[in-house]
């Protein structure tokens, strides 16, 4: 399995292999950061994440978080998720960063963790031009670090793949 | 009875040869292994003097023109200098580039690989070279650029991604009904 199931929820799951509270830069409290390792949805709101994201032992982290409306949804060849893949590698690397779906072919959304300095690039995110944005503070917990793109690579390996995984499936 | 003393050009990887599993800074500082920028696809391993020589001006012109093919095509890139990774990191992103660049500025992996170009003694660059690997490390083909000429066409590139690959992917023949 290259992936694990994201979900942004308004109450913790004692089932969840990872989860930390999650507010917003104001300090307003936007629930919960949710990831799975299983086969089986948890929840419907909950969309497929590279699983290299989830990291019990996370530390803190600032995040954009982008989704799309309820009911919207875009082709991963799509131009705009194509050119947001594209300056995502162009750009300097943050410590994680996933897109996130929930069939085959179609972008829902993307997740990008920051630290220090990261931080403040957050609101260039790239995928923020394609469907809109939230910032948010999470705390301890939750999400981990991944080793950035190698790029040029903007297909994913396997369409059930999240973008960047970074290899097919050894048969 | 004469004992053979490894020379710098013994030391070079050639075709059929396992590629060293070098370890290095890439343009944001981060340390990343060879084999894990190769992540299980065919690669093309570029090493270049440097962001002043013009002749790896315009050869990066032509990778960046390639890189489009590249990206689409379950295919890997990466540049190596001796250039600190600040310096590397402005060249890609001034040339527009979105592969890796790893930076060697204490020669220790350039000495490892032979690949000092011993004729410029102000820079003691990389001697230009590109290596099209499989996903093993094996070099498939490996280009001595130090004259211009040398190096491979972005069509000789492609050529060996297609060798590569018709011979990894075991799909590479599309199934039929």
């Amino acid at each position: 399995m290259t992936w694990c199931w994201f979900a942004l929820a308004p109450e913790p799951d004692p089932a969840a292999t990872a989860c930390a509270r999650a507010f917003a830069a104001d300090g307003t409290p936007a629930g919960w950061i949710l990831l799975w390792r299983r086969r089986a949805r948890p929840s419907h709101a909950a969309r497929r994440a590279d699983d290299r994201i989830a990291d019990p032992a996370g530390a803190a982290a600032w995040v954009s978080l982008v989704r799309p409306p309820a009911g919207v949804r875009l082709p991963f060849d799509d131009l705009a998720v194509q050119q947001a893949r594209r300056d995502v590698l162009a750009g300097e690397p943050m410590d994680a960063v996933t897109t996130l779906l929930s069939d085959a072919s179609h972008f829902e959304g993307a997740l990008t963790v920051a630290r220090g300095a990261q931080v403040q690039r957050l609101a260039d995110d790239p995928f923020a031009r394609v469907f809109p944005q939230q910032i948010l503070r999470v705390e301890a917990g939750a999400l981990g670090t991944m080793p950035a793109p190698c790029g040029p690579t903007i297909e994913r390996y396997g369409s059930a793949n999240p973008w960047p995984w970074d290899r097919f499936t050894a048969p | 009875m004469t004992l053979h003393t490894p020379t710098a050009a013994d030391r070079r990887p050639t075709a059929g040869r396992p590629f060293p599993d070098i370890e290095l800074r890439d343009h944001a500082g981060s340390r990343r292994r060879l084999s894990a920028l190769v992540a299980g696809d065919p690669a093309i391993l570029h090493f270049y003097r440097g962001w002043w020589c013009p002749k790896e001006q315009a050869f990066f012109r032509r990778l960046v023109a390639l890189q489009e093919d590249i990206e689409v095509a379950y295919s890997r890139l990466i540049s190596v200098s001796v250039d600190a990774h600040e310096t590397a990191a402005a060249l890609r992103a001034g040339l527009g580039a979105r592969w890796t660049f790893l930076s060697d500025p204490d020669r220790v992996v350039q000495e490892e690989l032979g690949l000092r170009e011993t004729t410029d003694t102000l820079h003691d660059p990389y001697l230009p070279a590109v290596f099209t690997l499989f996903p093993d490390l094996t070099v498939h083909r490996a280009y001595d650029g130090y004259w211009y000429w040398g190096r491979p066409t972005n069509e000789e590139l492609r050529q060996d991604m297609r060798d590569i690959s018709r011979a990894i992917r075991p799909d590479w023949t599309a199934p039929s009904p």
